[in-house]
């Protein structure tokens, strides 16, 4: 009898199994775009966009080649899955100094190189001091120039000795109080970061600079820390032409430079210091609270001095290359795919869940949608879904759609007329609908420099609204009238100003829509200029194109100071030619602050002050747009679209299966 | 013939620094290098960068490095790739596009010979204006939309064959890249064999055949297609060079690593060597194949001689 109930029980278990695996099988194809069936290896397939430049992860900058090191390297933090804000990864823990302006990291014991080497407080020293020698050539390496002498390193620039008492000249003897420094007013020329305060001053102990923990011995005052918190040496270029330049500038400087001696600024100098084997200490030029947010990027990622000093520039090939990730290198082959797999030296190993990944070099969207469709991959990189396929795309519950940590915008040339001003600059901005073209793009409108909703307790403060009518006015008094005074949109210079895009994604409809807004609220028609990228890049960094430029900015850590940091200086990626002493000012106030909340408040005021310059025109946050199949678990659509693979995991239960974007809070 | 084939080797040379130098001063004169980029590089590392390439030299220095380096046929390293020379890059993407190619070749010669011959044979029937039908598509379709057709087909609603992607030879994977790239050629091939067969299959010595007795099979096979395939053969030496050298969009549409994507993306990249020396090799291969061409129609046709 019991036999008989249990077996009338396990048949209609398995009749009722059948029938919902029928449903959801059914009810896949439409919840999912094309096939979802988990591929049977525990392989990941993804497409990373374009070919990867090096696996040196000093080399490149890219977000493609970001991925791929992210499962080849480790560095002493890594990117949160969801948040993306640094969590312990080769450092165990870490302390960060009073007033952010050292950090000291405490390294697991257990991390090894895919060649079974273990990974020292050394190798971060090497993997530093290597990724800022000139002769590299790393384009990431201004990232660690807030790094004491890291920028003086890198750009071969020499201390100035006394032959006679070995006596260093000092940053401090030679500022000219209130003014800029001397060459910052040459646009040309990257402004120096200004030296801000360090708390600990010579004589000091390590344990007054850093907050006191119990049962924690402070580590060693060593004659490298004090050298650290000596004041600044003077640094000069080693270009005897620009050397000239900086000291005519400075009649002080002139006289004190006699009869001494240039010392060249070397990689022993730069504030990384191996305390022991598992003790590394970063001094900082600068007190940077953000500085420990970008410490996961590819840049810090630690690589092997053996493989580097053996092959030279040839330790990336698959014969010789060493890595430090939790997976490591099968076949790289070019323009096609990069294979890994799982690391058995790695120090977490039975935490990682994939056996491999393949990392495709695919670049057409479309080509990458069909590979998605026909599931032959798994997932894809940000951006690929583009906004004509939205409509279509977007109720599928494999669509990751998420707000990044990336702008678009246009920027206004301040230098030429018209736009250089303002109330012109005010006047376009107020007479495009933001509402209106972040409908239309499915993305978040936005009328600020910093993203929205992207840093939690930073008070954003918001741009000026849509407002045609005003902007009219605005024109009027800019003197664009007729005779009754009121604004004439003949008079408008449209043979001046032009939007200048490159053909690229989605720029074309999107200029053609900004100009559409702009003939309908204002009556001008301003025409729209297609150049090449580099082309066009080189006319924002000249400030040659007219008018108007559009562009973007990712952030390269979690903090608003990443994008408020673009008008910090005149060159570099402002691309504007708006530039306030009083802006940077307030930045670096801001920057000084130990209390972070206080620190905010600074950065929105500097922000609400370049937004009444205006700049840049806002029109976005930009959202992640990728699609991963629902078996894929442990990837999540964060600002960065940065992925931890060792979380990674492919789910055959299809009850576990994501439907929908997965939440992005809790554990 | 041998004076002509030297004298035409020795007209190559001025060719090629023609058309290298003309290469190299069209790079120069693009706005931009292989590091601009979204994203500002701060000067000094430009510098770094300036100083590592040799960019920092002067131009007559960097132009003699860049006959040197095609004298020796060594056009040193990417400047995008770091570590890659070029000479890898090249040896890595030529087996993937001639593969390509000769796949593609290889069917539209056999397609297409046999689709031209039916027609021909079946003159005005269903045949041969289905098959010269398709031949206009085929000649009026671009491959940057028959590909996607294809795949959408093939791919994404049949589910026989992959999308994209390169799996080497065989595979599956090589299947709709070389159709799509063997389409147009398929059609002129059709078109060219149906003229010219329908032409040999009026003459004279076709009738005689006939009149002698033989069966129509040997009529077709031994008599009318040696004839009638004489413009197919001087249409198919230039057709291979064009196979193998211009599969660009069939490598972009189905993401494949040869030399066609390679060569876009240097462009874009601004890499210089990589450029030159894709462009080198192109046209040592063009005008290589042209030589082979004209020598070839001087043992083919008794009437031209050298």
């Amino acid at each position: 009898m019991a036999d008989n109930t249990s077996r009338c029980l396990v048949t209609l278990l398995l009749v009722l199994g059948l029938i919902t695996a029928g449903c959801t099988a059914s009810a896949n194809s439409k919840l999912f775009f094309g096939k979802s069936e988990p591929p049977r290896d525990n392989v990941m397939r993804y497409v990373s966009g374009s070919e990867p430049e090096s696996l040196d992860p000093a080399i490149s900058d890219g977000q493609p080649e970001a991925r791929i090191y992210m499962a080849l390297y480790e560095g002493l933090v890594e990117y949160d899955p969801k948040t993306t804000t640094p969590i312990p990864a080769l450092a165990e823990r870490w302390e960060v100094n009073k007033d952010s302006s050292e950090l000291t990291f405490h390294l697991r014991h257990n991390g090894r190189f895919s060649n079974g080497d273990r990974i020292t407080a050394g190798d971060f020293v090497f993997t530093i001091q290597r990724g800022l020698t000139p002769k590299l050539g790393s384009r990431n390496a201004a990232l660690a120039y807030y790094i004491k002498y890291a920028q003086a390193f890198n750009e071969g620039s020499v201390f100035v000795q006394d032959p006679v008492n070995g006596q260093f000249l000092l940053t401090k003897d030679f500022e000219e109080d209130k003014t800029p420094p001397a060459i910052a007013a040459d646009p040309k020329v990257e402004t120096p970061k200004p030296r801000g305060p360090l708390s600990s001053q010579p004589g000091q102990t390590v344990a007054a600079e850093y907050p006191t923990t119990p049962d924690e011995k402070p580590d060693a005052d060593t004659a490298f820390h004090q050298f650290m918190h000596s004041p600044d040496r003077l640094t000069l270029p080693v270009d005897e032409k620009k050397r000239t330049k900086v000291v005519d500038a400075n009649p002080k400087l002139k006289s004190a430079i006699n009869g001494k001696q240039m010392v060249p600024v070397e990689a022993k100098d730069i504030g990384v210091e191996a305390v022991d084997d598992y003790t590394l200490r970063i001094s900082l030029a600068q007190a940077a609270p953000f500085f420990l947010s970008l410490m996961p990027h590819q840049f810090f990622r630690v690589v092997n001095r053996k493989a580097i000093e053996k092959y030279g520039n040839a330790w990336t090939l698959e014969q010789n290359i060493v890595t430090s990730g939790p997976f490591k290198l099968v076949s790289w082959k070019h323009y096609d795919r990069v294979i890994v797999e799982r690391d058995p030296m790695y120090w977490d190993n039975a935490q990682v869940k994939l056996d491999g990944i393949i990392f495709y070099a695919v670049v057409e969207g479309s080509t990458i949608m069909n590979l998605y469709k026909a599931g032959e991959i798994d997932a894809m990189l940000n951006h690929t879904v583009q906004a004509a396929w939205l409509d279509t795309i977007a109720p599928y519950k494999d669509y990751m759609d998420a707000p990044e940590a990336t702008t678009e915008f246009y920027n206004f040339n301040c230098s030429k007329p018209p736009t250089n001003d303002v109330r012109v600059r005010k006047a376009l901005n107020m007479s495009v609908d933001k509402k209106a073209v972040g409908a239309w793009r499915h993305q978040m409108p936005l009328t600020s420099i910093t993203p929205e909703g992207m840093f939690p307790g930073y008070p954003q403060p918001k741009g000026d609204p849509f407002d045609p009518e005003k902007a009219k006015g605005l024109l009027a008094d800019a003197g664009y009238v007729d005779g009754s005074g009121k604004f004439d949109p003949k008079k408008f210079p449209v043979d001046q100003i032009e939007i200048t895009i490159n053909p690229d994604g989605n720029n074309i409809p999107l200029a053609e829509f900004i100009q559409a807004q702009w003939k309908q609220n204002l009556g001008v028609t301003i025409p729209i200029k297609v150049m090449e990228q580099k082309t066009s890049l080189v006319a924002r960094a000249k400030l040659e194109y007219k008018g108007i430029f559009r562009t973007g900015w990712g952030a390269d850590y979690m903090d608003p100071f990443t994008f408020l940091g673009l008008y910090y200086t005149a060159a570099g990626n402002n691309g504007t030619g708006w530039w306030d002493p009083k802006y940077v000012a307030l930045l670096d106030e801001a920057n000084s602050t130990g209390d972070q909340q206080k620190r905010f408040e600074l950065l929105a005021r500097a922000e609400a002050m370049a937004l009444d310059a205006q700049p840049i025109m806002p029109l976005m946050t930009a959202s992640a747009r990728w699609m991963k199949k629902p078996y894929i678990k442990g990837m999540y659509p964060n600002a960065g679209s940065l992925f931890a693979w060792k979380w990674v995991y492919i789910e055959r239960d299809q009850a576990k299966w994501d439907y929908g974007v997965p939440s992005m809070t809790g554990p | 013939m041998l004076r002509f084939i030297i004298r035409r080797v020795v007209v190559i040379i001025p060719m090629l620094l023609i058309i290298l130098s003309i290469t190299w001063g069209l790079i120069r004169l693009a706005p931009g290098n292989f590091y601009t980029a979204e994203k500002k590089l701060a000067p000094a590392i430009e510098q770094n960068l300036r100083e590592k390439y040799g960019l920092n030299k002067p131009w007559y220095v960097q132009y003699r490095k860049v006959l040197w380096n095609m004298v020796r046929f060594d056009f040193g390293d990417s400047l995008k790739y770091e570590g890659q020379s070029v000479n890898q890059i090249l040896l890595k993407a030529l087996p993937v596009s001639l593969t390509l190619g000769l796949c593609a070749y290889l069917f539209a010669l056999a397609v297409g010979i046999t689709t031209g011959t039916l027609a021909a044979l079946r003159q005005n029937s269903w045949i041969d204006y289905a098959s010269m039908t398709l031949a206009m598509l085929g000649i009026s379709i671009p491959n940057f939309v028959l590909g996607p057709l294809l795949a959408l087909v093939f791919a994404l609603t049949l589910f026989w064959l992959p999308p994209a992607l390169w799996e080497g030879f065989p595979s599956r994977s090589i299947i709709l890249p070389s159709l799509t790239l063997s389409a147009l050629y398929i059609a002129y091939i059709a078109r060219l064999t149906r003229s010219g067969m329908l032409e040999v299959l009026r003459s004279d010595y076709i009738r005689t055949a006939r009149a002698k007795g033989l069966s129509e099979r040997q009529v077709i096979f031994r008599h009318a297609l040696r004839g009638g395939l004489l413009p197919v053969v001087s249409f198919s030496g230039p057709a291979l060079a064009f196979l193998i050298t211009g599969t660009v969009v069939v490598e972009r549409v189905f993401s494949l690593p040869g030399l066609g994507n390679y060569f876009i993306n240097a462009c874009f990249n601004r890499d210089e060597p990589l450029i030159i020396g894709i462009v080198a090799f192109i046209a040592i291969a063009v005008l290589g194949f042209n030589l082979l061409v004209d020598i070839s129609y001087g043992i083919i046709d008794p009437r031209i001689r050298y």
